[in-house]
């Protein structure tokens, strides 16, 4: 479930604009995910990309090695609309379990 | 025409030499690892010139791979091989015929080259004594053979099995070890005397020139099918 969370994380941040794995970890490491590397993120990736929500361009870099950048694609702003759906519908559900903000 | 696979493995070779010293023996574990899973190859060099441009950019900006990947690298591995398509069975009996093929020419280059009538052969064209072009196949032989290639397939798995352990894991009791040494020792001896004993039978002769045409076809085929592989 985690994992499934996180995917959808990257995903919103991919949303915003074209953005590389580096970048990436260090917009949620900003919004608050501690210990999210670049290593975490790439399987999560790679999975996105197997499954076309996302979609990967190389670009050269001035460090030398070609720079992975990766954009949404129709189907993963879908599965990103869904999951806000999802998640929202969850957020209330615990809030109300759980009498958050009573 | 070189296909993207190989263009993509010649510039991670060279990225390869911009590692430092401890991240290069780390990368290599984890490509040997990768190189072992059930992922095409292509697929093999992407993940490699992905994790090369993240170690490296790492390296750039003085962290370590550790900070990047966390030590458990073969946890991390094992999630990139999951996210990858894994090849299906065709593609891995397609595999296993091409590794078969390459090696079977191979060693049919190393029976030719070290056979008994292939040195009388020389010899004899040397001192001008008549010629003798047909080399036999034993038992031998082909028991050799099939103990080679089961050998190189065991290598190869163990290897696999105990890449990216953790150090503690490696650390066997001295009894378990003296058993594994002690009962490879003893396969190895029965082995070499059931060869010694039935292996001396011939079971047909070739042509030379014959042998060579047949282990030249073997390779062109191999070649042929890791083009078919390879994409």
């Amino acid at each position: 479930m985690l994992k499934g969370i996180l995917e959808n994380c990257i995903l919103k941040v991919i949303s915003g604009d074209e953005t590389y794995g580096y970048e990436i970890s260090q917009q949620l490491q900003k919004y608050g995910f501690s210990d999210i590397s670049e290593g975490t993120i790439y399987p999560l990736l790679l999975r996105l990309e197997k499954n076309n929500l996302i979609k990967a361009k190389y670009r050269e870099s001035a460090l030398g090695p070609k720079r992975k950048y990766f954009s949404i694609t129709p189907a993963g702003e879908k599965e990103l609309e869904a999951f806000i759906n999802n998640w929202q519908e969850l957020n209330h559900a615990v809030n109300q379990l759980f009498h958050i903000g009573e | 025409m070189k296909t993207e696979t190989k263009i993509l493995n010649q510039e991670n070779n060279e990225l390869d030499k911009r590692l430092t010293e401890k991240n290069n023996v780390i990368m290599t574990d984890m490509v040997c690892y990768l190189r072992l899973a059930n992922i095409s190859e292509h697929d093999q060099e992407v993940v490699r010139q992905d994790l090369l441009q993240m170690v490296l950019s790492a390296q750039e900006r003085g962290e370590d791979i550790k900070t990047l990947i966390s030590e458990d690298y073969k946890s991390f591995c094992d999630e990139v091989i999951a996210a990858l398509p894994q090849k299906n069975h065709k593609e891995r009996v397609l595999d296993l015929i091409d590794t078969l093929l390459l090696s079977t020419s191979i060693l049919g280059v190393i029976h030719i080259v070290i056979s008994k009538e292939t040195m009388e052969l020389i010899y004899n064209a040397v001192t001008g004594q008549q010629l003798n072009f047909h080399i036999s196949i034993s038992v031998g032989d082909l028991l050799s053979y099939v103990i080679i290639i089961a050998t190189g397939f065991l290598i190869v798995h163990v290897i696999g099995k105990n890449l990216l352990k953790p150090e503690k894991k490696h650390n066997q009791s001295k009894i378990k070890k003296f058993i594994i040494c002690g009962a490879i020792s003893g396969g190895l001896m029965a082995v070499f005397l059931i060869i010694a004993w039935v292996g001396r039978q011939t079971l047909f002769t070739v042509n030379i020139f014959a042998a060579c045409v047949f282990i030249l076809g073997l390779y062109i085929a191999h070649k042929l099918l890791q083009e078919l592989i390879i994409t």
